[in-house]
């Protein structure tokens, strides 16, 4: 019954991602070339190694343009719409509406996320693929695990996301912990670089927080690393964080919104 | 000049009124910076050198980046291209021009953004642990170019971000692009510039002259062979790069004045 | 005297990008953008003398905002001349702001986190105002704008009517022949308004200073101007006496009667009934037919009325009776 109500959420703010088409074009150069600065310091780093933990200079390089695709898709810099919106006074028409706050927003991401895909992250595989030796996913079961981890990835993504933005229902001065929030997920991803590469202390400290699996994981089903039990194992805890982080975000929106009715806004 | 420092005394003023807002702030900006670090100390834990350049050596190449780029940030906050842009949409820049006074100096006094001093205490930092790792053996001549090295990347990142406020004159939505210079140069000069494809090199040698900021006086300042073959003089053009790219950036600023004045937004 | 303000064939031109609306415009933006010119201004002529107080007129996107933008120096003219007070604005921005004023709309000149007074200190250093002056204006102004009570807080804890004093008193400190005033009543309540245009009044009368204000309530012209210029699509379509305007242009008053019972047919003579609902009438007349005291005793003679209210027609109204009527072709 919902259900086109959620589509049409998403539609509408894929299209107006689509509308600010030099910003798009804009932020999608911007990536590019960071994750050419980065693939150079790999290829560096790497010195004529043929592998390091496991993955190919080639596998390095695809990792950088991977994460520069992830940017816009999963948003893992910046997004403060919750926030905002609870700053604006949208939030009490929103939360109004029928379907769940969370729903709504996640509907909204979907589109944006959507459109990020088409606008940045594709392109950005594309101009890798002609600039840059890159692997591939070997099988087709392999894309599949991709594309489903991506697709966890995102809600998982999502889900951290939201939840830093409600800060905003208890405090006026949320950025700065909003900010902190994102500076975990840049931190413990493996955004910055594959997590196989650090110490063996910080990948197991990482393993206890969800971002791992907002972006390192999904790197590594695609660059192949992981495959049969440990591939099934690494998309479960992915589905095992979404769930958990899904039902904190509603535990605390509820406690937000009772907060703002008292309060009155 | 006197009109500046009351300006500023304004700007800081403020920003202690929110002390809360201000240290969570800093220490985001901290944080962002300590974990870019930390991932290449980490990583290079594993790998060793990034083409023949330390830990300790990259080290100083980032903390003089770091911190002379945080100083830049704080003393041109008012020069910040995306929100120089917004504010210039909201009508600030018009009540601007309404005073009688230096329109640059006000722009100057508009911002004073204290928690980039996050940013400068990490950088600084960096910079001393490089030090310690490398232990230089400078003499009177190394000590005396070292501030000018300084002074010219400030002036350098603070042209970028007068072009950058100069061209959110015209377009907002293509300032991201002026990111790729202003925080993809940072990322750049961070690191030995022979890493990088001649191609990207050389733009960053002949158009934009990044190349003469930090990487080259560092081959003298550590003493480091120079697999580009430069001329001998060539750690010697900081300043003028410096210098040149500053005045550039006014010029065109007062150029985009007139574009504004002309226009409207 | 020579006139304070002297605008001839003064044009403005814009650059405005087309956007398609929809999914497929929105891609079909990413691939081309078509620009068209916007006429904001084109080619107004008028004069200002010295202590006037001239209401600028015309609906959302006439012009109004481009013409002062132009007077104060923010913009340059696409073509025609301006000489404000023997400056050309935009050439000796400098020299020529320092001796105007001007407060634009909902947007403050004050530092939004230091207490007002403060900000004000900052502008006396900025305008160089020596300090006898601006104690004597301050004190001055104090009193007719009762500032008083808000002159420690910080300019964002102010409420609109307040923070639209404080840069009233702002932006006459030092002394300016010339005031500028973009919509400086939107959006405040009627008792703010009232203390707003009593001290455009004051200070108009007591110090001579020139004002120009835009404005599309027109209740703040009536209170004010004797003068009024109205502009739309960028041109100038009356520059004349309120009064003038009011008599030939002034489209049909109404007059809102709520009478204390149900009348079968209300009628009165010289007058239209528009709308009915139940005891609520709403009449329309011709204000050189009647007058409103004369209509209001009419009806008061025939029936019991509880309550009523004289609306007069809006400013979109009479501007597009004046064009409907060619005022143009004989202006």
């Amino acid at each position: 019954m919902l259900a086109p109500l959620f589509f049409s959420l998403a539609s509408r703010s894929f299209q107006r991602q689509i509308a600010y088409r030099a910003a798009a074009l804009a932020g999608f150069f911007t990536n590019f070339f960071f994750g050419m600065l980065r693939a150079a310091l790999l290829a560096a780093l790497y010195n004529a190694r043929p592998e390091m933990a496991g993955i190919s200079l080639a596998g390095a390089v695809t990792f950088t343009g991977l994460t520069q695709a992830m940017i816009g898709v999963q948003s893992l810099f910046s997004w403060y719409e919750v926030m905002n919106s609870v700053y604006s006074g949208a939030v009490a028409g929103d939360l109004l509406k029928p379907m769940g706050y969370f729903r709504f927003w996640l509907a909204q991401d979907a589109g944006r996320a959507l459109a990020q895909f088409f606008l940045r992250g594709l392109p950005m595989m594309l101009f890798y693929a002609i600039f840059f030796r890159i692997t591939v996913p070997q099988t087709f079961g392999q894309w599949m695990a991709f594309v489903l981890s991506l697709g966890l990835a995102w809600l998982l993504c999502f889900a951290w996301r939201f939840w830093i933005n409600l800060a905003g229902f208890w405090t006026p001065n949320a950025l700065g912990l909003v900010r902190l929030g994102f500076i975990l997920l840049y931190f413990f991803s493996g955004f910055l670089m594959p997590l196989r590469f650090f110490p063996d202390w910080f990948v197991q400290l990482s393993a206890f927080t969800p971002f791992p699996y907002m972006v390192n994981t999904v790197v590594e089903i695609y660059l192949g690393v992981l495959q049969g039990p440990q591939l099934l194992q690494a998309l479960a805890q992915q589905a095992f964080w979404a769930v958990v982080m899904i039902g904190i975000c509603q535990l605390t929106l509820s406690a937000g919104v009772r907060r703002l009715v008292i309060l009155g806004g | 000049m006197g009109l500046y420092f009351r300006l500023i005394s304004v700007q800081i003023r403020s920003q202690m009124q929110y002390r809360l807002q201000f240290v969570v702030d800093m220490l985001a900006t901290m944080l962002i910076s300590v974990a870019s670090f930390f991932t290449i100390a980490f990583v290079m834990q594993r790998f060793g050198s990034v083409a023949g350049w330390s830990l300790g050596e990259i080290a100083f190449l980032y903390g003089m980046v770091e911190t002379s780029f945080g100083v830049m940030d704080l003393l041109f906050s008012g020069f910040d291209p995306g929100n120089f842009g917004r504010q210039t949409r909201l009508g600030r820049f018009d009540q601007l021009l309404l005073r009688p006074a230096s329109i640059t100096l006000q722009v100057f006094g508009s911002e004073f953004t204290l928690r980039r001093l996050g940013r400068i205490f990490q950088g600084a930092a960096v910079f001393f642990f490089a030090i310690s790792l490398v232990k230089p053996h400078w003499t009177l001549p190394h000590l005396l170019f070292l501030p000018f090295v300084f002074l010219s990347q400030v002036l350098f990142f603070g042209g970028l971000f007068i072009i950058g406020a100069a061209l959110s004159f015209w377009t907002l939505e293509a300032l991201e692009i002026v990111n790729i210079f202003t925080y993809g140069g940072t990322e750049m000069m961070a690191y030995p510039m022979h890493i990088y494809p001649s191609w990207l090199r050389n733009f960053f040698t002949y158009i934009l002259p990044a190349i003469f900021l930090n990487y080259t006086p560092a081959i003298y300042l550590l003493n480091k062979p120079d697999p580009l073959h430069f001329p001998a003089y060539t750690p010697f053009l900081a300043p003028l790069a410096g210098f040149g790219v500053f005045f550039a950036a006014l010029a065109f600023w007062n150029y985009g004045i007139r574009h504004y004045q002309s226009s409207g937004t | 005297m020579p006139p304070i303000i002297q605008v001839s064939h003064l044009t403005k031109y814009f650059k405005v990008s087309v956007h398609h609306r929809g999914f497929w415009g929105a891609f079909r933006n990413l691939i081309s953008r078509q620009y068209r010119l916007a006429r904001a201004v084109d080619g107004i002529t008028f004069q200002v003398q010295p202590g006037e107080l001239v209401g600028y007129l015309g609906p959302n996107g006439a012009g109004k905002s481009t013409t002062i933008k132009m007077l104060a120096g923010l913009l340059v003219p696409s073509g025609g001349e301006i000489l404000v007070n023997g400056y050309l604005p935009w050439r000796e921005r400098q020299a020529y702001v320092a001796k105007i004023g001007a407060v634009f709309g909902q947007r403050t000149t004050l530092w939004w986190d230091l207490p007002v007074i403060e900000s004000l200190e900052l502008l006396q250093y900025i305008y160089r105002i020596p300090g006898d002056r601006f104690r004597r204006n301050l004190d001055e102004f104090r009193q007719v704008l009762a500032l008083d009570s808000f002159l420690d807080i910080p300019v964002r804890a102010l409420s609109l009517g307040q923070r639209m004093r404080a840069d009233l008193c702002a932006a006459l400190l030092h002394d300016p022949l010339l005031l500028f005033l973009d919509e400086p009543t939107i959006g405040l309540d009627v008792v703010a308004k009232e203390r707003i245009r009593q001290f455009i009044l004051h200070i108009n009368r007591a110090r001579g200073v020139t004002v120009l204000l835009t404005t599309h309530d027109l209740s703040d012209v009536e209170k004010l101007c004797e003068r009024v210029l109205i502009i739309d699509h960028g041109q100038l379509l009356y520059d004349g006496e309120l009064t003038s305007l009011r008599d030939r242009f002034g489209g049909k008053r109404r007059l809102l009667v709520d009478f204390a019972q149900e009348y079968v047919d209300p009628q009165v003579e010289g007058a239209q009934i528009t709308v009915r609902e139940g005891s609520r009438v709403t009449y329309e007349f011709e204000r050189n037919t009647i007058t409103a005291s004369g209509l209001i005793s009419r009806l008061s003679e025939l029936y019991r009325i509880r309550d009523l209210e004289v609306r007069e027609p809006e400013i979109e109204e009479t501007v597009r009776r004046i064009y409907e009527q060619k005022l143009l072709e004989n202006h």
